[in-house]
């Protein structure tokens, strides 16, 4: 399957760095880590969503087996409503994070970056009569706001009355006479939108948002989902690690009766979890991660992934420490740093506290 | 600070979410055991997609199970269950150790 590359790449400002993210070419930043990042936490920013893969689930069998692929419950999502989901192996692994986009007529299911590859092996693997899985990405393109402010945005742009719909809404809209799918959803904590546009129309849509958003690249929309602990699954889904370690399990339904990995994480719920995650900052160098984290000298877990916050203007990152260990407010070295394990959410998004007028 | 006391300190922020646990179960009478909760676990909106009505319901829930009144406190609080028990019970902040590890 090729890699994805933006369609909109001709129309990135110039000078936008790039970067390969699994199957996705993916601009990694468009000008500088700082005023994107600040874009998204203080004012609107525009994200390229291209290396995120739309997969159509259509036919009579499409919903019982959306119920059977996603670890939450879907049976009664309209298609005015998307929420996410993971995507569990049978041994309760993570193969992806989705977007599930309801449908008059099925699912789209929408990858994290560059896994949607995997994702559709994975839902041909476990294929049934009655269903047809379809790929779409090259039919489309997906384009984020997020930010404060980004509800202004979307009401310059497209429609003011789709900038208060209520979180996770669904609504078939237009803009300039193309027909669009709209949805209010975002992972950074602020108000977050998503737009499905025609590939044809894609251009002209986004070079028009670029007059009202600042664009955001990779870089800094990870940096504001691990501040808020919305998973980044290629970060945090080692191998051997169960949706309990990662700290996800908020993002499946044990009370399902049935889904692929379901009796692993019922096992894991039952069972006594050896690791749990658990956020932390301090220091300016950047440990990579299984970097060890020690007390008096002695070993007790390692790092799973971490980065410089601008927020925070340190290290942030993730920690797999013991259960008994694995809370907020401890002093532990990573390294040779003395950090403190921190009580999520690591930054408090401006849009809790920012009203859409 | 040595691991045992580390522990006692983790142990402590455990209690507190536990008890956050259980009172969120049991007044907004949800079909999952408390334990099922992380305590990172986003409270509104994304994951456990408490609404604003729930909000009421937890601030007198709040009240009279910990005495702490946050009816003027912004959303922050409601972040995610460990950062509710950091307003529950303040002693956690104080109380967390300081020194080298």
């Amino acid at each position: 399957m090729e890699s994805l590359t933006s369609p909109v790449k001709a129309a990135h400002p110039d000078g936008a760095v790039y970067g390969t993210v699994l199957d996705a070419e993916v601009a990694l930043r468009f000008s500088t880590l700082d005023a994107e990042y600040e874009a998204i936490r203080e004012r609107a920013a525009l994200l390229d969503l291209s290396g995120e893969r739309i997969i159509e689930l259509s036919g009579g069998g499409a919903t019982d087996f959306a119920q059977k692929v996603l670890a939450r419950d879907v049976e009664y999502l309209t298609a005015e409503r998307c929420m996410t989901s993971l995507v569990l192996a049978e041994d309760g692994t993570v193969v992806d994070q989705v977007v599930v986009w309801g449908r008059e007529d099925g699912l789209l299911l929408e990858s994290s970056t560059g896994a949607g590859t995997r994702l559709l092996e994975h839902l041909r693997a476990h294929a049934e009569p009655g269903v047809e899985i379809t790929d779409r990405t090259a039919e489309h393109a997906l384009f984020g706001l997020e930010g404060p402010y980004a509800w202004g945005v979307v009401g310059r742009l497209i429609d003011g009355e789709l900038a208060a719909l209520p979180f996770e809404s669904v609504v078939d809209s237009q803009w300039d006479g193309v027909d669009i799918l709209f949805a209010r959803t975002g992972v950074t904590g602020e108000y977050g939108y998503k737009v499905l546009v025609p590939r044809e129309s894609a251009e002209r849509l986004w070079t028009k948002a670029l007059e009202q958003a600042v664009p955001a690249g990779q870089e800094a929309v990870e940096l504001a989902m691990l501040e808020v602990r919305q998973p980044v699954v290629r970060h945090e889904a080692g191998e051997g690690v169960d949706v309990l370690e990662m700290g996800a399990g908020w993002l499946v339904d044990i009370t399902k009766d049935e889904f692929v990995g379901r009796d692993a994480v019922v096992a894991a719920f039952e069972g006594t979890a050896e690791r749990r995650t658990v956020g932390f900052s301090g220091g300016t160098e950047v440990p990579e991660p299984g970097t060890p984290v020690t007390v008096g000298g002695e070993k007790i877990g390692e790092v799973v992934h971490a980065v410089h916050s601008v927020g925070l203007k340190s290290a942030l990152g993730l920690l797999r420490l013991p259960p008994d260990l694995a809370a907020a407010g401890l002093k532990v070295t990573v390294g040779d740093t003395e950090v403190t394990t921190l009580t999520s959410p690591y930054v408090t998004p401006k849009s809790w506290s920012t009203p859409i007028i | 600070m040595n691991l045992d006391e580390l522990r006692a300190t983790a142990a402590a922020r455990h209690d507190t979410c536990a008890q956050i646990k259980k009172m969120i179960v049991s007044r907004l009478d949800l079909p999952i055991e408390p334990a099922w909760i992380t305590d990172d676990q986003p409270l509104f909106g994304r994951g456990l997609e408490l609404d604003s009505l729930d909000v009421l319901e937890l601030y007198v829930a709040i009240e009279a199970e910990f005495g702490v009144a946050l009816y003027d406190s912004d959303m922050s609080v409601f972040g995610s269950v460990s950062r509710l028990a950091d307003h529950v019970n303040p002693a956690l902040v104080e109380q967390a150790p300081t020194g080298s590890a």
